[in-house]
């Protein structure tokens, strides 16, 4: 008797200490990812260095991978220099190659790979086309093929058609429709929990007036 | 109740001992405050962002030896031992820059490059084919760089007063044997390869790398295209000129076919061509382009031609008099290329092969002459990257070339065999992100001469502001003597070239300014004693040939790019100074040689018209007179032609739908019409002077691609307007 209470209360200990180390888990990555998606603009590397350091500590979850990759590539967005675009991307990408290793045939992980490729492309446009546009294409068609209901696929590529000219096959008016289905996506969509990928709702938005 | 109180107080006192307050700066080498860098205590949450002082605090329940660690977009990442028990802990962090390719300094003397991927370029690759006056020919776009000598009647690049047969063309290592068309006295003919075909080019005009060799001036080093993505697309091209098709094939193999033939051309520009057989081709090219399981990478490239034509050629023996030139010719470029990387990069092994043959089936007014020139080459390369971020290199390989050349006429033949081998070793150092310096030296035999040498090379570059560095050049370069004087003379020695080069640039934000100094001396050069002197540069060496000739070329050249004044709009100018003379071939003393202009200037203006999505360009260019010696018995003062004067016009319009794109361009060369003089040719006696000029003096042409199916991203053709 003595020894099964031993043993009860070792299972629970245990259970506890793990679900212990889960909460906390849980409770710093809601907040980080809360945090994340109220950033305007600059501001988000002190979330990519939370991301970082708790994608060190729990070796096998691909999301602090995914949400410092996500950092790193807006704040890339929001930096003037073009050399330092490039060195938060070279960081970005390292969180990516790291978190498809955790999470293979991810969809999310893929609109974030388009949204990388989206950026090396704006550091210089004219000539890196050919390279990351490709990439850019071929990820939100895998991430497409594997969640056709993830509305934040429609959203980046109703970004990439909104600011390509309309002599390139882009435009308002061909980005409009785009924009339409990621924001019926959104009404549909259920993150599995508070620190999943939720974002983009009110950006596809804000795009759907600017095409009006 | 005072029980409860003492044990509430010893859960606090417990809380407060647990925690440990870790704090402390982080700092550059220089001591400048690193905001955002990252403290964590690995294997734990904790950790905090330095502000912008450089500062941090954070605190933690750990208890214990631990490993805290910083890490910094850009610096190398320290970690550092603290034990944690309680009472605050500080710990400042120094961190190290890693050199990186956007930070470091470039090693950029004598070399004017086009890349996508590498930073501090002068141009990107694209420029080669909207550049108006260039005909997307990569040659004519080289020509408008500082440099290079413009030469109107003949291909190839005459670099700082060397010739064009001092300039090698090399593909992925690759020395190519017949970079250009045949060749036809006084038609220059276009580069074989398509510029679309090419990532990176780099064009060197002197002190150039210990990996190349056999070129007294110049190498033009061009990289073949990486595999783009695996979709499949066929594109449909027609201009005025030829027509191709081009299928790819998931993204790994592509195969195209042409056919080329310019009387339509003809038809719609004046010119003073007299065609026997107006020139027509047909060509194929195969590519293979795969990433391989271990991230190796193979390119296959293979390409056959047959070319024909018969023109009447002015003979210059009484007015009016001519003579036809028939050429049948057959070439093929074969060649293999092969990269993979061990120990997570910092091996990389290159191997290459090429085979090429070149068959000019020529009667000249019926008499049968024949140009045979094959060349099978190898080529083995490991560099070992190390150092800071592994920013150095060192590379060491080897190369083998065999070579069979003849010339054939009548019953005449003329056979030359060179087994030509080298190795070479070169390290590029970072000594800091701020200074590199590159040694190297090159080994080579060859049999034909049977002769060995050793050529050292050595340049540095230093930054002196964020956006501006200074690099210098030096080195000895060998080149055997042209196959006219080994079919005469296999005892001849190298022909040596050594080269000084100085050169400055800044590049901010869309401006760039480039200046570079030269001073190169040649030496070992071949003569030929011939009683009288014959200008002809197409002539046959008859006389005695020795290595008793020199020479130099001195000068400067400034580059000025601005692509962010103009909205959309993009211009750069040019100007070249050369100051050079030479003892060689039959010239019996030291002169400017014909080749050679002090000055070459260019202009090239590009705007894209955001409204019509056009890409519009116009690009002047100009060469001060060159000197054109007249037959006698000795060499004699020169004349002089006209300057050289051309204005040039491009437009590129794309239309771009998700599956398919349409380009149309139209190409207007020497818009004002201008009866520009290359040189002077002379009766035999030299009583009679007749100008060389272009046949075709306005040239239009036009034309459209058509791709459909599934792109790789954009194509390169569909980047033409930005």
């Amino acid at each position: 008797m003595k020894k099964q209470i031993l043993t009860l209360s070792l299972i629970a200990g245990m259970a506890f200490g793990s679900m212990a180390q889960s909460e906390k888990y849980v409770s710093a990555m809601t907040e980080i990812t809360s945090g994340i998606q109220q950033v305007q603009g600059k501001g988000f590397l002190p979330f990519a260095n939370k991301m970082e350091r708790i994608a060190a500590a729990e070796a096998n979850e691909w999301l602090p991978n995914y949400w410092a990759a996500y950092c790193y590539i807006n704040e890339s967005f929001t930096t003037e220099k073009t050399a330092d675009k490039d060195l938060l991307l070279d960081k970005a990408e390292g969180f990516l190659v790291k978190a498809e290793s955790l999470a293979k045939d991810n969809d999310e992980l893929e609109v974030v790979k388009a949204q990388y490729a989206m950026a090396r492309v704006s550091v210089d446009p004219m000539s890196r086309w050919q390279k990351y546009g490709a990439n850019f294409q071929s990820a939100l068609a895998k991430a497409e093929k594997l969640n056709p209901a993830n509305p934040r696929i429609f959203y980046t590529q109703g970004l990439n058609t909104f600011y390509t000219p309309e002599g390139f096959g882009g435009g308002k008016s061909k980005a409009k429709p785009i924009f339409e289905k990621a924001a019926g996506l959104f009404e549909k969509q259920s993150p599995a929990n508070a620190y999943s990928p939720a974002w983009g709702k009110g950006e596809t938005q804000y795009f759907l007036q600017q095409c009006n | 109740m005072k029980k409860l109180f003492t044990i509430f107080f010893m859960c606090v006192g417990m809380a407060v001992q647990a925690q440990t307050k870790v704090s402390g700066t982080v700092s550059d080498d220089k001591g400048e405050p690193l905001p955002f860098a990252n403290v964590a205590l690995e294997g734990t949450y904790d950790g905090a962002s330095a502000d912008v002082n450089g500062k941090y605090e954070f605190t933690t329940d750990e208890k214990g030896q631990k490993l805290l660690s910083v890490t910094m977009v850009g610096f190398e990442a320290v970690k550092k031992s603290v034990t944690l028990e309680g009472s605050a802990v500080e710990v400042n962090f120094k961190m190290k820059e890693l050199i990186n390719t956007l930070n470091a300094v470039v090693v950029s003397a004598g070399m004017f490059e086009a890349s996508d991927e590498k930073k501090a370029v002068m141009m990107k690759p694209l420029d080669i084919v909207t550049t108006a006056g260039g005909n997307a020919d990569i040659t004519s776009v080289m020509q408008l760089l500082p440099g290079s000598n413009r030469v109107g009647e003949r291909e190839g690049l005459f670099v700082r007063g060397g010739s064009s047969s001092e300039t090698k063309t090399v593909i992925d290592g690759m020395i190519v044997q017949n970079p250009y068309f045949s060749s036809t006295p006084d038609v220059p003919q276009r580069g074989r390869f398509d510029p679309f075909m090419f990532k990176g080019t780099a064009f060197s005009t002197g002190g150039y790398s210990a990996q190349y060799g056999q070129a007294l001036s110049s190498v033009l080093l061009l990289n073949t295209q990486d595999k783009q993505g695996s979709n499949s697309s066929t594109t449909l091209s027609a201009n005025l000129v030829s027509g191709a098709i081009t299928h790819t094939h998931k993204g790994w193999l592509t195969g195209s076919l042409y056919y080329s033939n310019i009387s339509p051309l003809l038809k719609v520009a004046t010119n003073s061509f007299n065609f026997e057989k107006v020139p027509q081709g047909l060509g194929a090219v195969v590519s293979v382009n795969e990433v391989l399981k271990n991230k190796a990478t193979l390119k296959v490239f293979g390409t056959l031609s047959d070319n024909k034509s018969a023109i009447w050629l002015p003979s210059y023996d009484a007015i009016n008099s001519k003579y036809l030139f028939d050429n049948k010719n057959f070439n093929t470029f074969n060649h293999a290329h092969y990269r993979q990387t061990y120990k997570d990069g910092i091996w990389v092994l290159q191997a290459g092969a090429s085979y090429s043959r070149n068959n000019d089936n020529l009667a000249l007014s019926g008499a049968g002459f024949q140009r045979k020139d094959e060349r099978t080459q190898g080529r083995l390369v490991m560099s070992r990257l190390y150092g800071n971020n592994n920013s150095s290199t060192l590379n060491f390989g080897t190369e083998v070339h065999h070579i069979n050349v003849s010339n054939r006429y009548n019953e005449f033949e003329m056979k030359m065999t060179d087994n030509y081998s080298a190795v070479f070793v070169e390290s590029e150092t970072y000594l800091s992100k701020d200074l590199a310096l590159r040694i190297g030296a090159r080994g080579e035999y060859t049999s034909v001469l049977d002769r060995f040498n050793v050529a050292p090379r050595i340049s540095m570059a230093y930054k002196t502001g964020e956006y501006s560095q200074v690099s210098v050049a030096g080195g000895r370069f060998y080149q055997n003597p042209e196959k006219e004087y080994l079919y005469m003379n296999k005892a001849l020695d190298f022909e040596i070239a050594d080269h000084y080069i100085a050169n400055f640039q800044r590049i901010k934000s869309g401006k760039t300014f480039r200046t570079e100094i030269f001073y190169k001396k040649y030496d070992q050069l071949v003569t030929e004693k011939t009683e009288t002197f014959d200008p002809n540069p197409y002539r046959f060496p008859t006389g005695m040939t020795s290595n008793n000739g020199y020479g130099y070329a001195r000068g400067f050249d400034v580059f000025l790019r601005d692509q962010k004044s103009l909205k959309n709009g993009d211009v750069w100018v040019t100007y070249s100074f050369l100051d050079t003379e030479r003892y060689f071939r039959n010239y019996s003393k030291s002169v400017m040689p014909y080749f050679a202009s002090k000055h070459n200037m260019s202009v090239v203006y590009k705007q894209f018209l955001t409204s019509i999505t056009t890409n519009v360009g116009l690009t002047y260019s100009y060469s001060s007179p060159r000197p054109v010696y007249a037959p006698g018995n000795d060499l004699q003062e020169p004349v002089f032609t006209k300057p050289y004067h051309n204005v040039s016009f491009m437009a590129s319009k794309i239309r771009q739908r998700p599956n398919n794109f349409l380009v149309f361009y139209v190409i207007v060369d020497n818009i004002l019409n201008r009866n520009n003089v290359f040189g002077y040719r002379f009766s035999q006696d030299g009583s009679q002077k007749y100008a060389v000029n272009a046949p075709m003096r306005r040239m239009l042409l036009f034309g459209a691609t058509f791709t459909f199916g599934k792109l790789n991203g954009r194509s390169k053709e569909a980047e033409l307007d930005f």
